[in-house]
């Protein structure tokens, strides 16, 4: 049999399945996006002339929303890349215990959002929660951690990072056991600072593994929706809202399920075309060990 | 034992007919009394309430279920938020399965909950003259196409508050209540003259759609459509009205704060003695006299005020009970509509809770007059029309809108005319997307519409001759 014709026929069930749970919902939207189906339709579609997208372009909510949900997301993933290089980095290394440290390591992603969200929810409570406890313990005024919008954000930024950094761990972690420990050793013995080492070997080899990770967090972080339902439910006056959540409010609070489908494929076309930047910015040099 | 033989044969042969009839009677009353079971049973009517109405009604859905031992009343306690509320019920109305029979609504949901189908109309339950003895404002908001879809609980309106310490008598309008902040502030009485609700929330669109009727516009046009009508804001009144509220906030009579202000920010401010004048709801009344701050015993309270030549009510801000399409028991659900929203629970909550009544009879009550001085204000603010939101199911969507356009507009430094016509613009924008259909003034089919400016004044001047 031809090879290639193989190569279809095993990949077809996988794209089968991509094509049910992902591109027919998606098409279906964009299709809903250029339809009225609201409440006043009685939910069924009638076609109103790009009036959604035009209404998108005026709606100040969106863009403000956008604009949260970017700095949410620039912000988290860029802590969490650093942080999760670092942590990776870490859990390389041979020593005792090392497997104990990894699964301990990994136990905030395993945790269900929700349930992570309603915890951080209660450490940030004010004026009960832990941390304003340790607040009172120095002699300090309790904190309303989520009571203006400023500190809403940091701290739903902290909650987000603190959750997803060990998964961006694990992803460049497998980066590193896929380095060659040859290539470190000969650069040792040729005198190479643990800097050099870092910097010459060690990230040009991970740029894929970085840029995956860069790939996954992005599309999670720019479609939040639970941490932020949980966690402070867009507030306070909806300074924290993203864009998932003002979709999900179109749909379920205000009847319109025709500009909620506008937003989620506003959403998805910003996330594309993130996503694509990042994944060419990180593809354009092609790999190089310098000497 | 002939005899004892003769004794036992009747005796044997009998046994079991006896035997035979006891277990046929069993065998028909025990289903009979297996089925009788459900019908003696206590029927129980599930009502959702936001928080607070679950505490104050606690004690009377107490003796209600002691003295009905057939209805019973179950209450489950929603959130505090107005809209979380509303989320909570929407979600399981969504997937068409709600575990509850009354819903307590807020009286801008009616229009949008009845157009989605959700509830089941009342007139036919409670009579088509339900409402006939409600004071007539409190009658509003109710119906929404015809159908009866509400019964109200309280009969809430914006007011007025000001200090019987600093002045005689309360402004007629709004020239007088600027000139007399701006003296007590320049005298340094008071901090502030006026605070309000600023906040991008739905306080700010019961203010704007307040201060939009005192300088003659309006912000709904009811008409034809699926939306039942179009906005007007970019009106020369809709646009004096925001122009009048960031003209108090660039010269100082309200505080900048007073854009992130939503009730209780404006309340605490007034109770510490540090404003002139309040806007707020009737509940804030007992705030501030249990409060016990430096105002208690110097606060008075009146109608809201307009622009001179124009009246305004203050906006209806009511809480109301509504059957829920898919009640197994709609006529068990509207009598406890009946007792909930009646005279009696309603004085009970007065005396309580300083709630305001919706039944005219209640204000003429001796002991409620007594014991609760803000009810002869709130029959005025009632009686002289209070200000009904747009009656649409896009309520929600045009209230955010304007929300936005009006709160960005006090804290930058944008027009009036600009913010309210961009409020406009998508107000058209947003009804020609959810409703699929051109309006007049969407900007998808230009048209001027200048007359419908002239036609408002009228259609206005009517409906308020239909309530009165």
């Amino acid at each position: 049999m031809n090879p290639s014709l193989v190569n279809v026929l095993l990949m077809a069930p996988a794209l089968v399945l991509l094509a049910i749970v992902f591109a027919w919902p998606l098409l279906d939207s964009a299709w809903l996006s250029t339809q009225a189906s609201s409440v006043l339709t009685g939910l069924a579609p009638l076609a109103n002339d790009g009036a959604n997208w035009q209404r998108l372009l005026g709606d100040a909510r969106f863009w403000q929303d956008a604009a949260s949900t970017l700095r949410f997301a620039g912000v988290s993933v860029g802590l969490e890349l650093g942080l999760g290089l670092a942590m990776a980095l870490v859990l390389h290394r041979p020593g005792r215990g090392r497997g104990w440290l990894r699964a301990l390591a990994l136990l905030p992603w395993a945790l269900p959002t929700t349930v992570l969200a309603l915890g951080w929810r209660w450490i940030y409570n004010d004026p009960y929660g832990p941390l304003n406890a340790i607040l009172k313990a120095f002699g300090m005024a309790p904190y309303g951690f989520l009571t203006t919008p400023s500190s809403t954000w940091l701290f739903t930024v902290i909650a987000d990072v603190w959750k997803t950094t060990p998964f961006v761990a694990l992803l460049l972690l497998a980066g590193l056991q896929s380095i060659p420990a040859e290539l470190e050793e000969s650069l040792v013995l040729e005198g190479a600072s643990p800097g050099q080492i870092l910097r010459r070997l060690t990230l040009p080899l991970l740029r894929p593994w970085i840029s995956l990770a860069l790939l996954f967090r992005l599309a999670q972080a720019l479609g939040v929706f639970d941490l932020v339902q949980v966690l402070s439910r867009g507030g306070p006056a909806g300074s924290t809202e993203s864009l998932a959540l003002y979709a999900y409010h179109n749909a379920m609070r205000f009847l319109d399920f025709g500009y909620s489908a506008t937003l989620v494929i506003a959403t998805f076309l910003l996330l594309v075309l993130l996503t694509a930047c990042g994944w060419l910015l990180l593809r354009r040099r092609p790999l190089e060990i310098s000497r | 034992m002939a005899r004892t033989g003769e004794r036992r044969r009747p005796g044997r042969s009998q046994r079991p007919a006896w035997a035979a009839l006891v277990l046929g009677l069993l065998l028909i009353l025990l289903p009979a009394a297996l089925l009788a079971r459900p019908v003696a049973a206590a029927t129980t009517v599930r009502v959702l309430m936001p928080s607070p109405f679950v505490d104050a009604t606690a004690s009377l859905v107490a003796d209600f279920n002691r003295d009905h031992p057939q209805l019973q009343v179950e209450v489950a306690r929603g959130p505090l938020d107005t809209e979380a509320m509303s989320d909570l019920a929407i979600g399981g109305l969504l997937l068409g399965d709600t575990p509850y029979d009354l819903l307590m609504m807020d009286v801008s949901w009616t229009a949008k909950y009845a157009a989605a189908g959700w509830l089941m109309p009342l007139e036919g339950l409670l009579g088509d003259n339900a409402l006939e003895a409600m004071v007539p404002g409190a009658r509003e908001g109710n119906a929404f196409g015809g159908h009866l879809w509400r019964m109200p609980l309280n009969g809430d309106t914006g007011l007025l508050y000001w200090r019987t310490d600093l002045m005689a008598a309360p402004p007629g309008n709004i020239v007088e209540l600027e000139a007399v902040a701006r003296q007590l502030q320049a005298e340094g009485k008071v901090r502030w003259g006026y605070v309000w609700q600023g906040r991008p929330y739905v306080g700010l669109s019961c203010v704007m759609l307040e201060m939009i009727h005192a300088f003659g516009g309006q912000w709904w046009q009811p008409g034809s459509g699926r939306a039942g009508g179009q906005t007007q804001l970019d009106s020369a009144g809709a646009i004096a009205a925001a122009d009048w509220l960031v003209h108090l906030v660039r010269t100082g009579v309200s505080p900048e704060a007073v854009a992130d202000f939503a009730e209780n920010e404006a309340l605490q401010l007034f109770a510490a003695g540090d404003a002139a004048f309040l806007r707020n709801w009737p509940y804030a009344w007992r705030e501030i006299e249990r409060g016990g701050g430096p105002v208690v015993g110097k606060v008075g309270v009146t109608t809201v005020v307009s622009a001179p030549g124009h009246s305004s009510g203050g906006t209806l801000g009511t809480w109301g009970l509504s059957l829920l399409a898919g009640s197994p028991h709609p006529r068990e659900a509207a009598e406890v509509i009946r007792w909930l929203t009646g005279p009696e629970t309603q004085k009970a909550l007065v005396l309580d809770q300083g709630y305001a009544p919706t039944w005219a009879s209640l204000y003429e009550d001796p002991e409620l007059k007594l014991k609760h001085p803000l009810l002869a204000v709130q029959r005025q603010a009632l009686e002289q029309g209070p200000e009904v939101r747009p009656l649409t199911p896009l309520y929600a969507q045009l209230s955010d809108l304007l929300q936005r356009q009006v709160n960005g507009l006090l804290t930058t430094d944008g027009t009036a005319a600009g913010a309210m016509g961009k409020a406009q613009t998508q107000s058209a924008v947003l009804i020609e997307s959810a409703a699929g259909e051109h309006t007049a003034s969407g900007p998808l089919l230009k048209q001027a519409v200048s007359k419908s400016s002239h036609a408002s004044g009228r259609l206005q001047a009517q409906r308020r001759q239909g309530v009165a």
